[in-house]
């Protein structure tokens, strides 16, 4: 495909995510796109497809519940006193206890972004070993932290390399226990408090395969700015949208 | 209180930026029926939708400071953030419990404002629209004014569902085109 078709492509693939219309495939087809062709999504799809929603609901405005706006003011009085409602962020406190004191070793890759989980392991079609040697034969800029297990997790290892210059990378897993994805997934999330109190959902995955390392490919998609660390959780089959962290399966900072 | 009104008397969400308790209280009274009719459009279920609300509106609070005013309105801003999130939990929802990895794309945090190629003026968005086929028009009425989803919208239409997403696609395309002309008449349209 030329770079005008990918770009033709990436634009359509843009807009068909502000109209939430993308099927899995599409999805996967943007993300590689956006890594491919070194550009991030145009705002103004989402800011046109807000504008026109706005705009359609602009006469038939449902007032929130009592309760809803009730608890709502208590969380605004909250978040203006500088103190996260436990109520609404209450996983915060313990990830703070899981970091310990705040590390600035990511910060010094400057430009470190979210990662988010390109693929399923199955899909890496290279060992982890030529996946490494190829980002540290294309990347100057390779940072590399080690995952520890933690818990009942103890058994848990493996890396996280990643280039900001390439926004490529890779997490190479060891030890963790297959999972049943009918019960349970595992969820990558990255912190940093600079950005946002609560940890950043990264994604879900499986381990397929017991004991023998597993690649799954990261992307970048959002620069942040102190991001402190990767953390692994066992969650619930899809994910959570804030993790009880009642399962910590591995951390990789400093 | 209307957002009109608290335009007239100064933004809300500069103001929650810069951590005026009493903006904090503006910001619910203005928006939280928007973002709970949004929400609303999306989940039927009202205890997913209270929650969703409430982590919407940390994150409004939390991202005040990213508004500009000059590329869009306090209530696209918010709309924006409120619909994004709505999206984003529908399609948790929906992953089935075997492998399904959740995708980049699914994952692609809000694009910065910024990053936005144009600026946002609803009346200019409205005379765009006016100027398209009517058929497309009428797939966006269905679509934003009725809140209508692509199958039912193919259902009502007549329409094969892959040509209802083109169309939408190629429309929302064709939008952003003519606003970045409206703003550099002069130059070709970027990607």
């Amino acid at each position: 495909m030329i770079q005008d078709e990918s770009i033709n492509r990436f634009d359509e693939l843009c807009a068909g995510r502000a109209l939430s219309d993308l099927s899995h495939e599409e999805e996967r087809e943007l993300a590689l796109l956006a890594g491919q062709l070194g550009i991030e999504p145009d705002a103004a799809f989402e800011l046109l497809a807000a504008s026109l929603e706005v705009e359609a609901l602009k006469d038939a405005i449902e007032p929130m519940p009592a309760g809803l706006e009730a608890r709502l003011r208590k969380c605004a009085a909250d978040f203006s006193a500088g103190m996260p409602s436990n109520v609404l962020v209450p996983e915060v406190p313990a990830w703070r206890k899981i970091l310990g004191n705040p590390l600035a070793g990511w910060a010094a890759a400057a430009a470190v972004a979210i990662f988010a989980l390109l693929g399923s392991p199955q899909e890496a079609s290279i060992s982890p070993a030529q996946a490494e040697s190829k980002l540290r034969s294309e990347a100057g800029d390779l940072i590399e932290r080690k995952f520890e297990g933690l818990g009942e997790f103890k058994s848990a290892g493996g890396k996280v390399v990643w280039s900001d210059r390439l926004q490529q990378g890779f997490m190479t897993l060891t030890g963790i226990p297959v999972n049943d994805p009918g019960k349970a997934q595992y969820q990558l999330w990255i912190v940093d408090p600079k950005r946002d109190e609560a940890p950043v959902d990264g994604g879900v995955f499986d381990i397929p395969t017991d004991g023998s390392p597993v690649v799954i490919p990261i992307f970048a998609k959002l620069a942040l700015t102190q991001p402190q660390a990767v953390v692994i959780t066992l969650e619930q089959p899809g994910g959570v949208v804030k993790s009880k962290q009642e399962k910590v399966v591995a951390l990789a900072k400093g | 209180m209307t957002e009109e009104k608290l335009t007239s008397a100064g933004l809300i969400l500069p103001r929650v930026a810069a951590g005026e308790a009493e903006a904090m209280g503006q910001c619910l009274s203005a928006f939280g029926g928007l973002v709970w009719s949004i929400v609303r459009r999306y989940l039927r279920n009202q205890t997913e939708a209270e929650d969703l609300v409430q982590e919407i509106f940390i994150e409004i609070w939390k991202k005040a400071a990213s508004f500009n005013p000059a590329v869009a309105s306090e209530s696209t801003f918010v709309g924006l953030i409120a619909r994004r999130r709505a999206i984003d939990h529908l399609r948790r929802q929906g992953r089935k419990p075997d492998f399904e990895p959740l995708s980049a794309a699914g994952s692609i945090p809000l694009p910065a404002l910024e990053k936005s190629s144009v600026l946002l003026d609803s009346e200019t968005v409205k005379s765009s629209l006016a100027s398209f086929p009517a058929d497309t028009r009428q797939l966006f009425d269905l679509f934003f004014e009725e809140g209508f989803t692509h199958p039912e919208i193919a259902a009502k239409t007549g329409l094969p569902l892959g040509t209802v997403k083109t169309r939408l696609r190629r429309g929302l395309i064709t939008l952003r085109e003519q606003l970045q002309r409206i703003a550099t008449p002069n130059q070709n349209p970027a990607s």
